[in-house]
C-alpha cells in the first residue's frame, strides 16, 4: 500500500476518528458498568452511535470566541495540538506491515513530540483570558514537566536494552525474559503515561471542581471536540508506545498481529478506566512530590538497572 | 453587579461593573486573583465562594448565599397548623423528615397533645430513613468533589429503595409531607414495613460491604483528605459547628442522646465521634451514622407498637411559645415556635445547622491550597436549601 492512501486510512486519520469514537464509547460503557449503569443505549445497537451523535453535536455549536481573547491564538491552539498528536501515529507499527513511516529515531521523534505538548496547552489557557483557563494552563506545564522526565527515563530504559530507538526493530527482538527485566520500566511508563496525559487520578489541570475545566474551559462545539480529541490520541499514542516497548506490540499466537495488538491496548484502557472510577484526585503538591521524589529516583535506579543487565547479557 | 439588561432598549451590557471596597479593594490591589466559586460551577450548588487566590494558595474565601431564599419562616405565618408541613419540610427535601417532626413537636408542645406511641415508633423510622438518604447523598457528594463519580451512583441505587419505601407509605417520594402535628398522616401499612425491611436489607448485605471494599480506607482518599481543614475540640464549640461536622471533632453532642424525642430513649445506639476533626473524619462519621441508623430502624420496627397513629390536633391552638431541638441528618436543627391563639402559626424561627456550618468555613479556609476548598466544602455537609431557607 502506498504510504499516503495508509495516512489518509488505516492507521491514518480516518482510524483515528475511529479510534476516537470507540475509545469513548468504552469509556463510557466501562464506567457505566462500574457505576451499576447502563450507559450509552438508545442511539444505535447497544449505544453504538451515541459517541457518534454526540461529536455531530458539537460539529454543529456556535463558534464562540471570548472578546478579550487572542484570536489568532486561540483558533490555531487546537489545530496545532491535533497535528502534534497525529504525527505521533505515523511512527507507531500496529501489525508488520501497518504503519507510516519507520525511521531509526522512532522512540527519540514520539517523546520529543509529546514533551511539545505542554506549550500547546499553555497557551490554550493563556490565550482564552479567562482565569480558570489561565489557573489550568499553569498546573498543565507543572505537571507535564514532572511527569516527562520519568516517561523519558522509562521509555529510554527499553531503548537502552533493545539497543535501538526503531520500533519495529524493538517488537522483533522481544521476548519474554525482556518483558520481565523490563516489568518496572513497564510500571514507570504507565504511571507516566497517566501523569502527562492528565487521566485520573491525575486530572489536576482539569479538575471541574476547582478551576471548571481548566486550559478547556472557554472552548466549545468543534474546537473543543479537536483539542478533546487531540487529548485522547495522545494517551492512545502513548498507550501504544508501551505496547510496542514492553508488551511485544504485534506479537502473538494464532490471530494476526493487529488484533494482538489491539487486545493489549484494550488491556491498558481497561486499567485506565478503572482507576478513574476509583481513585480520587491528587493534589498538585501532592502529585509533585510524588513525580520528583518517588518516580524520577525509581526511573533512574530502572536505568542503572537495565545498564548493568545490558552489560552482562551482551 | 456583573452582566445586566438594562431596561430601556433592552441593550445588553457586557463590560463588568465592579463594586469593591474595605479589605477586598485592598486584596485586588496586592494583585491576588479573586475566583468565583460558584453559582454555576461544578461542585459548588447554588451558592457562591469569592476565593482569593495567591497563585495556589487561598487567602480569603467568602461565601455569597441567598439564591434559594424561599422566605419559609414567613410562609408559615400564613398556614394553618396543619399545613405549615409543606413548607418547613422543604427546608432541605433531602432529609423533610427531620424538620416535620421538630416542627410537629413545637406545636404539639403549645397545644398540649399527647402523641400516640405508635406515630412516635413511625416518625422514628422514617427520620431515620431521612437521615440515610442524605447521608448516602453526602458520601457520594464528598467523593463526587474528588472526580470520581462513582459512589454517587452506589448511594443513589441504595437511595432509590428508601424512597420507593416512602412513596408506598405517603404516595411521596422526596416531599412527602406525612408528619403533622398530632402523630402521622397515614397508617404504616404492612406493605410499607416490607419496603423499609428490603431496603434496609439492600443498604446492609450489598451496599455496605460493596462500598467498604473501595471507599473506605482508601489510599487516595486518606491523602487527600487527612489533615485537611482541621477543627480541634474546643475551636469546634467555638465555631458553632453542628451535626457530623461537630462530633468528628470530638464532641459527642446528638440531640437523639442528650434530649430523646420521639422513640429514641428506648432504642439501642451509638454517638458517632472521631477525635481528629478533619475532613477525613467528618466523612467516616457520616459513613458509621448510616449504618447506626440502619440498626435504629430494624429495632423501631421490631418494637413498632399497635394502636392509633394519630389524633386529633386543635384548629386553634391556645398562646404560648416552644423551642424543640431535633437531630436532623445534618445537625441539631431548632424550632422556635410561637403562637397567638390562632389556626396557624404566629412566628416560626428555624436555627438551621447548615447555616452555622457556612460561617465556620472561612475560618477553616484559610491558608489552604485551591484544591482543598472542595474537599472542605463537601466535608462541611450542607444543604443550600437549609443555608437560604
Amino acid at each position: 500500500m502506498e504510504a499516503w492512501i495508509k495516512a489518509i486510512f488505516f492507521p491514518g486519520f480516518l482510524f483515528l476518528l475511529v479510534v476516537f469514537l470507540t475509545i469513548f464509547y468504552m469509556e463510557r460503557k466501562i464506567l457505566a458498568d462500574v457505576h451499576l449503569r447502563t450507559g450509552p443505549y438508545y442511539v444505535g445497537k447497544w449505544g453504538i452511535l451515541q459517541t457518534t451523535a454526540d461529536v455531530f453535536k458539537l460539529l454543529q455549536k456556535e463558534f464562540i470566541i471570548q472578546r478579550r481573547a487572542n484570536k489568532l491564538l486561540f483558533s490555531l491552539i487546537p489545530f496545532v495540538a491535533f497535528l502534534m498528536v497525529a504525527a505521533l501515529i505515523a511512527f507507531i507499527p500496529f501489525s508488520e506491515h501497518s504503519y507510516i513511516v519507520s525511521t531509526s529515531f522512532d522512540l527519540l521523534i514520539v517523546l520529543a513530540l509529546v514533551t511539545g505538548m505542554p506549550p500547546v496547552f499553555f497557551y490554550a489557557g493563556w490565550a482564552s483570558k479567562s482565569k480558570y483557563s489561565f489557573i489550568g494552563g499553569l498546573r498543565v506545564v507543572n505537571q507535564m514537566i514532572s511527569g516527562e522526565i520519568p516517561l523519558w527515563l522509562s521509555a529510554l530504559a527499553a531503548a537502552v536494552f533493545y539497543g535501538t530507538l526503531n520500533h519495529l526493530q524493538i517488537v522483533h527482538e522481544s521476548s519474554w525474559l525482556g518483558f520481565f527485566i523490563l516489568l518496572p520500566a513497564f510500571l514507570i511508563f504507565v504511571t507516566a503515561t497517566l501523569i502527562v496525559t492528565d487521566r485520573p487520578p491525575f486530572d489536576i489541570p482539569e479538575a471541574e471542581q476547582e478551576i471548571v475545566y481548566g486550559f478547556l474551559t472557554e472552548f466549545g462545539g468543534f474546537n473543543y471536540a479537536i483539542l478533546v480529541l487531540s487529548k485522547l490520541i495522545e494517551l492512545f499514542a502513548l498507550y501504544s508506545v508501551a505496547v510496542v516497548l514492553f508488551l511485544g506490540g504485534f506479537k502473538g499466537p494464532v490471530l494476526p498481529g493487529i488484533v494482538w495488538f489491539f487486545i493489549k491496548i484494550l488491556g491498558l484502557y481497561v486499567f485506565t478506566f478503572v482507576v478513574r472510577a476509583s481513585t480520587p484526585r491528587i493534589r498538585m503538591d501532592q502529585l509533585l512530590r510524588f513525580c520528583w521524589k518517588v518516580l524520577t529516583p525509581l526511573a533512574l535506579l530502572n536505568l542503572a538497572f537495565i545498564i548493568l543487565v545490558k552489560m552482562f547479557i551482551s | 453587579m456583573g452582566n445586566s439588561i438594562s431596561l430601556a432598549g433592552y441593550t445588553f451590557v457586557v463590560e463588568e461593573t465592579k463594586e469593591v471596597s474595605g479589605e477586598d479593594l485592598g486584596l485586588l490591589q496586592e494583585k491576588l486573583l479573586q475566583l468565583n466559586w460558584g453559582v454555576q460551577h461544578p461542585a459548588s450548588g447554588p451558592m457562591r465562594l469569592k476565593v482569593w487566590v495567591d497563585g495556589d494558595e487561598v487567602v480569603k474565601v467568602d461565601p455569597d448565599i441567598g439564591y434559594v431564599l424561599r422566605l419559609l419562616e414567613k410562609l408559615v405565618e400564613y398556614r394553618t397548623w396543619q399545613n405549615a408541613i409543606v413548607n418547613v419540610e422543604r427546608a432541605c427535601f433531602i432529609d423533610n423528615f427531620g424538620t416535620m417532626t421538630g416542627y410537629s413537636i413545637a406545636a404539639e408542645k403549645i397545644a398540649g397533645v399527647e402523641v400516640p406511641k405508635k406515630a412516635d415508633y413511625v416518625r422514628t423510622i422514617l427520620c431515620e430513613g431521612g437521615r440515610i438518604v442524605s447521608h448516602l447523598i453526602g458520601l457520594g457528594g464528598f467523593i463526587g468533589v474528588l472526580g470520581v463519580h462513582t459512589p454517587m451512583q452506589w448511594a443513589l441505587i441504595a437511595r432509590e429503595k428508601f424512597l420507593d419505601a416512602f412513596e408506598v407509605y405517603s404516595g411521596q417520594r422526596i416531599a412527602t409531607a406525612s408528619i403533622v402535628p398530632g402523630g402521622v398522616r397515614y397508617e404504616p401499612t404492612g406493605k410499607f414495613i416490607e419496603k423499609m425491611i428490603s431496603a434496609v436489607d439492600f443498604l446492609e448485605k450489598e451496599f455496605i460491604p460493596r462500598y467498604t471494599e473501595v471507599f473506605i480506607d482508601n489510599p487516595t482518599l486518606k491523602l487527600r483528605s487527612q489533615g485537611i481543614g482541621v477543627v480541634p475540640k474546643e475551636k469546634a464549640v467555638e465555631l458553632g459547628l453542628a451535626g457530623p461536622a461537630l462530633r468528628a471533632s470530638g464532641v459527642a453532642s446528638d440531640v437523639r442522646k442528650d434530649y430523646p424525642y420521639t422513640a429514641y430513649g428506648e432504642l439501642d445506639f451509638r454517638v458517632v465521634t472521631k477525635e481528629e476533626g478533619d475532613a477525613y473524619a467528618r466523612y467516616l462519621v457520616i459513613w458509621e451514622e448510616l449504618i447506626e441508623s440502619a440498626k435504629i430502624i430494624r429495632q423501631a420496627i421490631e418494637g413498632l407498637p399497635e394502636g392509633e397513629w394519630r389524633t386529633k390536633f386543635p384548629i386553634k391552638v391556645p398562646p404560648g411559645e416552644a423551642y424543640v431541638n431535633v437531630e436532623w441528618a445534618r445537625g441539631c436543627f431548632g424550632f422556635h415556635l410561637i403562637s397567638d391563639g390562632g389556626t396557624g402559626p404566629y412566628r416560626l424561627k428555624m436555627r438551621a445547622p447548615s447555616f452555622a456550618n457556612l460561617w465556620a468555613m472561612p475560618e477553616m479556609m484559610k491558608n489552604v491550597k485551591l484544591a482543598d476548598v472542595p474537599v472542605i466544602f463537601a466535608s462541611l455537609y450542607m444543604c443550600h436549601g437549609d443555608i437560604d431557607r
